[in-house]
């Protein structure tokens, strides 16, 4: 009597999508750079200089990562980015003593801004949409009434961050792929990688499942938040000094998102991972590149952008379309 | 009766929610070993008394005792944490994950605080082995069939050492021969001394498993007894509170009039070599297996999932359905399988799901209430159909399931369409609405509409149907007339290996 699996052959699945993003990406810059005859782009620095590209985008779309899994969104993290990247160069001022004390205030915003994004979501039940525009909006304007332009500077020890290398790889990129790993481990192998994606697939079942939904939520938007602390301060390290647009100038709150949803994540949660997300990265980084040796004006670079996010997104709801029997 | 302890006392439970009493002073007792099931209406207060059990509500007063220990749940981990374990009505699963990782939940055991993959794997195929199943725990929840998603459900619910385990209508989704395996599965945990609180609709069901029977009523606990000395019709008669004359209404005597709908040669990616015809004032049952074909042969009717190949006429016109859009403009109705996800606007009124189909076809700047149909009217029909709710402008969530059902029973009625599909329209429904149903069906046949029940209850195949049709593999294997026996059917559903062979056969796929 028992109820066996039958021996129907499960659904085969396509190839991953990590993987295809990133052969696509380094294939369409190769193309590129041979096309244009631009060779130089294939030696070391040229490498060099896409993967610099991914840094800060990459880090605040790890985190972006976290939240998405879990159901939720942040878009609030274009805004807390300036909030770090113009803490940190104000806190300093360019003495090199004042760096330990400027990092753990900023870290220490982020964790309180993470915190309240989550326990207005999970707490209040607020749309996290609504609540992180809300939260987002609060930053802004405090920093923007604070300050008007670039404030203070980063000492030159504090550039390293952004600046230093190890032989030809920086650190910076180094950290980016660090990163990724623990955050790949960590969804992979820690109960609350394993809750998160629970609460992102169906919140009420593992909610009856005994899940503390609520603390996953915010955990989730605790790192998050953290990780687009951690991208303030980058790019307080490579423009030398904070100011109050840097965040919202580089879009990550929009962009962060569309190359989570690009990496394969479901915006509605409980399925992706981190690998994705950083070949979506990479994807964006290639666009940029290319775009560049093709010499494609600014806005038509935006068009053809806004023009991949769809592409790729509307793929995956053909791929996933097949699926259904 | 019961000699042996008492795993679970419940007593005088309360329960108020704004504007409703759902739970009036329930006491309800359950020992180790026993299957002890609860019967009622839908609002009686069945899932309500689960639900303060399993700590998903605090009780207003009364207290809840797990083996002579007083408990106070504060959230469903804490019930767990006691050994109660609940599969409730929708299933929970995850459909990204493994079985493994679904089985685990909650309770995932860690090593030096990471998880502990290979004891999470070897927990389930042991729980999966209690259960005498073979499936693989790296399979992931979203590829097995409804049976093989209750019977993680199953081993979910005993991770947890569970000594209580509370069923809501786990066989609502199963038809009839997983229903059996899931029933055998409940005698052999009851053997092995789990107390099992066992909710269902399923009359014969409760005759074949249950120990004692309690019944429920408007939120009270109306009987408690020996299931041996409890016949159905007295059971119906305590949840309803009178005698149902006749469940099934009777069949027309008048013969078939002219055919509405015939299909011919038809398919598609699910469906092979359909022919079928239907016609005015006979009511057709489709019955089959999960998996047979038949949801798709009622979304292929309806232009959901459209036929690729074949001819399909209406009237003897020759059609194409390329969506339900084209199939309403041709007449076809069609009440979905899942009323929640399919056929509902949650947030929005009686009224304004009755109406739905019928301001769909209207003109998109009129005013909503010139659709065709004023308030008053669709208050009328409502009336008629016997929607029970404080108000037609009340939130639909807020009505039970049955009454759901009614309002989406009406909203085809105002467009009145020669051909009407019900994809099971009475699953997780009481059984007073069921007869309401099954009338309404027959007064539209009679009145010479043409209607396609397609249903994995077998007695209401059996009873309701002037014809039935059997699908197994994409196809229609087979004919019975109505009143064929349950077992003619299942045999054709199965391909005639019903009582000699009981381990093959039950999740016969697409591909036959």
């Amino acid at each position: 009597m028992s109820v066996v699996a039958s021996g129907m052959a499960r659904p085969r699945r396509a190839p991953p999508i990590p993987l295809l993003l990133f052969a696509g990406s380094l294939i369409l810059y190769i193309a590129v750079a041979l096309w244009t005859g631009q060779t130089s782009q294939l030696e070391t620095d040229g490498w060099v200089g896409l993967l610099q590209r991914m840094v800060a985008l990459g880090i605040v779309a790890v985190g972006q990562t976290f939240v998405i899994l879990c159901g939720s969104i942040d878009l609030s993290v274009a805004n807390l980015i300036s909030v770090g990247a113009v803490g940190a160069s104000f806190i300093m001022q360019g003495d090199a003593s004042m760096i330990a004390p400027a990092v753990a205030v900023v870290l220490a915003i982020s964790i309180v801004v993470g915190a309240i994004n989550g326990a207005i979501i999970a707490k209040l039940n607020v749309n996290p949409f609504i609540a992180t525009l809300g939260v987002g909006l609060v930053l802004q304007g405090l920093l923007s009434a604070s300050f008007t332009n670039f404030a203070g500077s980063v000492p030159p020890a504090f550039q390293a961050f952004a600046y230093g290398a190890l032989g030809p790889v920086p650190y910076s990129v180094l950290g980016l792929f660090a990163l990724a790993l623990l955050a790949w481990w960590a969804l992979r192998t820690t109960k609350f990688g394993a809750h998160l994606y629970a609460v992102g697939g169906n919140a009420e079942g593992a909610r009856l499942a005994g899940v503390r939904t609520d603390l996953v939520v915010i955990g989730a938007h605790v790192v998050c938040s953290v990780l687009a602390g951690v991208t303030g301060l980058y790019l307080a390290s490579r423009l030398r000094s904070g100011a109050p647009w840097v965040g919202r100038e580089g879009v990550y709150d929009l962009e962060s998102i569309a190359v989570v949803v690009i990496g394969g994540t479901l915006l509605a949660g409980g399925r992706g991972g981190v690998w994705g997300t950083l070949a979506g990265v990479l994807l964006f980084a290639t666009l940029d590149a290319t775009f560049n040796m093709l010499g494609v004006p600014p806005y038509p670079k935006l068009i053809l952008r806004g023009a991949i996010v769809i592409l790729a997104v509307a793929a995956y709801a053909v791929r996933s379309r097949e699926h259904v029997a | 009766m019961t000699t042996s302890a008492l795993a679970l006392e419940m007593r005088d439970i309360c329960k108020s929610f704004p504007g409703v009493r759902a739970l009036d002073g329930v006491s309800f007792d359950c020992a180790a070993g026993e299957v002890h099931a609860i019967c009622g209406e839908n609002g009686a207060g069945k899932s309500t008394l689960i639900k303060v059990l399993g700590g998903v509500y605090s009780p207003d007063s009364g207290q809840i005792l797990i083996g002579d220990v007083e408990r106070l749940f504060a959230r469903p981990a804490d019930a767990r944490k006691a050994g109660v374990s609940i599969i409730h009505q929708e299933l929970s699963l995850l459909p990204h994950r493994t079985v493994a990782q679904n089985v685990f939940l909650g309770l995932e055991p860690t090593r030096f605080g990471v998880l502990d993959r290979a004891a999470i794997r070897a927990g389930t195929v042991r729980l999966l082995k209690r259960l005498s199943s073979t499936l693989d725990p790296d399979a992931r929840a979203s590829d097995l069939s409804v049976a093989e998603q209750q019977v993680v459900e199953i081993a979910k619910a005993l991770a947890f050492d569970a000594r209580i385990l509370v069923m809501d209508e786990p066989t609502a989704a199963l038809d009839g021969r997983d229903a059996q395996r899931l029933l055998a599965l409940v005698r052999s945990l009851r053997l092995q001394g789990v107390a099992i609180v066992y909710i269902s609709h399923r009359m014969s069901e409760l005759a074949e498993i249950a120990d004692r029977i309690s019944v429920m009523k408007d939120g009270r606990k109306v009987f408690t007894g020996p299931a041996a000395e409890l016949p159905t019709s007295r059971i119906v008669r305590l949840m309803v509170g009178r005698e149902l004359a006749q469940f099934y209404p009777p069949r027309s005597q008048a013969p078939a009039g002219a055919p509405v709908l015939e299909v011919a040669s038809a398919g598609n990616r699910v469906l092979a070599d359909i022919d079928l015809t239907l016609s005015a004032g006979e009511i057709v049952g489709v019955a089959g297996l999960e998996g047979s074909g038949k949801t798709e042969l009622a979304r292929a009717l309806f232009g959901d999932l459209p036929f690729e190949r074949g001819t399909l006429s209406i009237a003897g016109v020759q059609k194409e359905l390329r969506s339900p859009r084209a199939a309403i403009l041709e007449g076809v109705g069609y009440l979905p399988n899942d009323r929640k996800r399919e056929g509902l606007a949650l947030q929005r009124s009686s009224r304004d799901n009755v109406l739905l189909t019928l301001r769909a076809f209207a003109f998109a700047l009129g005013r909503a209430k010139g659709a065709g149909m004023a308030d008053a009217a669709a208050d009328e029909l409502l009336r008629q159909l016997d929607v029970r709710a404080a108000g037609f402008d009340q939130e639909i969530k807020l009505l039970s399931g049955g009454n759901q059902q009614k309002v989406i029973v009406g909203r085809w009625l105002v467009r009145d369409p020669r051909i009407l599909i019900f994809c099971e329209p009475t699953r997780g429904i009481d059984i007073a609405t069921k007869a309401a149903i099954y009338r309404i069906m027959r007064n539209l046949a009679s009145r010479g509409r043409a209607i396609l029940l397609v249903s994995s209850d077998l007695p209401e195949i059996v009873g309701v149907s002037d014809r039935i049709l059997v699908m197994r593999g994409g196809r229609i294997v087979g004919g019975c007339d109505g009143g064929a026996s349950e077992e003619a059917v299942m045999a054709l559903a199965v391909g005639h290996q019903v009582e000699t062979d009981a381990g093959e056969g039950a999740n016969i796929g697409v591909a036959s």
